[in-house]
């Protein structure tokens, strides 16, 4: 098998009996093998659950058990979610000898899914800023270029889908942490609802910022994994309660009228992206209109707005989280983690109280912004990646995210693939949609892939191209 | 930008029960300005009776 199939693609040949789970997940030990020295997509591999996972696999589809999607398919979990019996580090020396007693429930659903568990993928530590050079593990490396940054915290699950490594994985976002790296990574992320995806055994980074999602290559494929993720969790307490619909029937039908505003002052004004950013969003508004949908623009308060009240709400719940460990540990965490927390712990009660007040009015005026919209759009990222080693030691105040104002408003956001830039590392859009329409967002996700060239085209990697680089 | 000295450091420092090195402090009096103005920011004339927003409870005008 030289080609890296889809999730959707290897699921129709397995259950077809045309591509064996072993053999599948063989070929991604061996591309795991070949390439991981020079990626870091993983913390941990766990070689011998991932052939088991796909013995079992393929004893169900041989015996001619109904099987789903899922079944067969090589993924890997970001070291922040619990697996019980095998490492959880957060990437973090903290907890590098932390073996959990329970999996998290995104890693029972996915299992209960005929998911192969290939590993534990990098993040950056506890979710929080990176890269880090001073952690018991190096940092992930963008498969496009191993001298680039992947962006994070999902860093290994970007890296690893990206290069073939695994199909599909677990990412966590609370200001971008899987549309970031999907970006950067060329692939597809996506942030649900909050509350669709239980938080249950997944390590906090903020709790009310804090999403779980999947990444893979295509939204078809998000698609796919996201209808085994959601669903209501009394385990978490912020879990919703909702009918979970069929995220793929809509798949395919087209998106002749819909709705698309974009929020053009967000990247043309207050974050410029690069040219070629701005190449990959125009042209990706020319394919949506192409398709059928209507544009329209969007005007919300400066991204600066929503920048200042989302970091402001992460400093200070990732410090509550991190207190006891930042009081009696703090030199065990990397040298931009120390920082994180000593700065989150000098917000004031009364600021951060403010900044949640400030997120209500906010998600009103989205919500009012998209009364007659199916989707905004918007950069995903301001740029292609950036080399590894020039990434600046402090994002608190720079530049605003073009992500976090999704995770303030709780909205489902994907992050897609829209071209290449001038270094020929990929640029991305962003969909934003309404509470509970992940259906609408990855239908439109979707019908863009598929209308573009860009989900034909995978990093070149080779063992020697790696060294090279 | 507002700006932080090494006395009001000190306090916040300690009111969290955390010591922070030399190195640590240059960067936390630097950066500590981006975070005051964020928090300005978010300072608002809404008046008392403003509710906070967490993301839990999406209610049907969201849903429209």
């Amino acid at each position: 098998m030289s080609e890296v199939p889809t999730i959707a693609e290897a699921a129709k040949l397995i259950a077809a009996k045309q591509l064996s789970p072993v053999e599948l997940t063989r070929a991604c030990l061996e591309r795991v093998k070949e390439l991981d020295p020079a990626l870091h997509a993983f913390v941990l591999r766990t070689e011998e659950r991932a052939l088991a996972d796909a013995r079992a696999a393929e004893a169900a589809v041989m015996a001619g058990k109904s099987v789903g999607p899922l079944c067969g398919i090589p993924i890997g979990l970001k070291d922040i979610v619990d697996t019980k019996g095998i490492a959880t580090t957060c990437h973090s020396k903290i907890l590098r000898d932390n073996v959990p007693d329970t999996d998290a429930t995104c890693a029972v659903k996915l299992a209960d899914a005929g998911t192969v568990l290939m590993g534990k993928t990098a993040t950056h530590e506890f979710a929080d800023g990176g890269p880090s050079f001073d952690l018991p593990w190096p940092p992930a490396r963008n498969p496009w270029n191993t001298q680039h940054f992947t962006a994070g915290s999902s860093s290994g699950t970007g890296a690893g889908v990206a290069a073939g490594l695994i199909l599909g994985g677990i990412g966590t976002d609370t200001g971008g942490s899987i549309r970031g790296p999907a970006a950067l990574c060329g692939i597809a992320g996506i942030k649900p609802t909050y509350g669709l995806v239980s938080r249950a055994g997944v390590a906090p980074a903020a709790f009310t910022l804090d999403h779980i999602g999947p990444m893979a290559w295509t939204a078809e494929d998000c698609a796919l994994m996201l209808q085994a993720l959601a669903g209501h969790d009394p385990r978490d307490p912020a879990s919703a309660s909702r009918p979970i619909p069929n995220y793929t029937a809509q798949l395919g039908a087209g998106i002749k009228g819909m709705r698309v505003g974009v929020i053009h002052h967000f990247h043309e004004v207050d974050h410029k992206v690069s040219d070629g950013t701005q190449r990959g969003i125009d042209a990706a508004i020319a394919s949506l209109r192409a398709l059928g949908a209507t544009i329209s623009e969007v005007t919300l308060s400066p991204l600066a707005e929503w920048h200042a009240c989302g970091t402001l709400i992460s400093l200070t719940e990732r410090a509550a989280a991190y207190e006891e460990w930042a009081r009696t540990r703090l030199g065990d965490f990397s040298a931009r983690v120390q920082q994180r927390l000593l700065l989150g712990s000098m917000v004031s009660g009364v600021d951060y109280v403010q900044a949640v007040r400030r997120r209500r009015e906010l998600r009103a005026e989205l919500q009012a912004a998209m009364a007659k919209l199916d989707v905004v759009l918007t950069a995903a990222q301001p740029a292609e990646a950036q080399k590894i080693d020039e990434v600046p030691e402090w994002d608190v105040g720079q530049k605003p995210s073009f992500t976090m104002p999704f995770n303030v408003a709780g909205y489902p956001a994907i992050s897609v693939c829209s071209g290449f830039g001038e270094g020929g590392l990929p640029v991305a859009i962003q969909l934003v949609g309404k509470p509970f329409q992940e259906a609408t967002v990855l239908r439109i996700a979707d019908a863009f892939e598929k209308a573009t060239p860009f989900r034909a085209h995978r990093p070149a990697l080779s063992s020697d191209l790696v060294a090279a680089q | 930008m507002p700006q932080i000295d090494d006395a009001a450091l000190d306090y916040l420092l300690a009111r969290g029960g955390l010591t922070a090195n030399a190195e640590q402090r240059a960067g936390l009096k630097a950066a500590y300005e981006h975070v005051a103005a964020m928090a300005e920011r978010v300072r608002k004339p809404r008046g008392r009776m403003a509710e906070p927003g967490l993301t839990y409870g999406f209610v049907e005008e969201d849903l429209a």
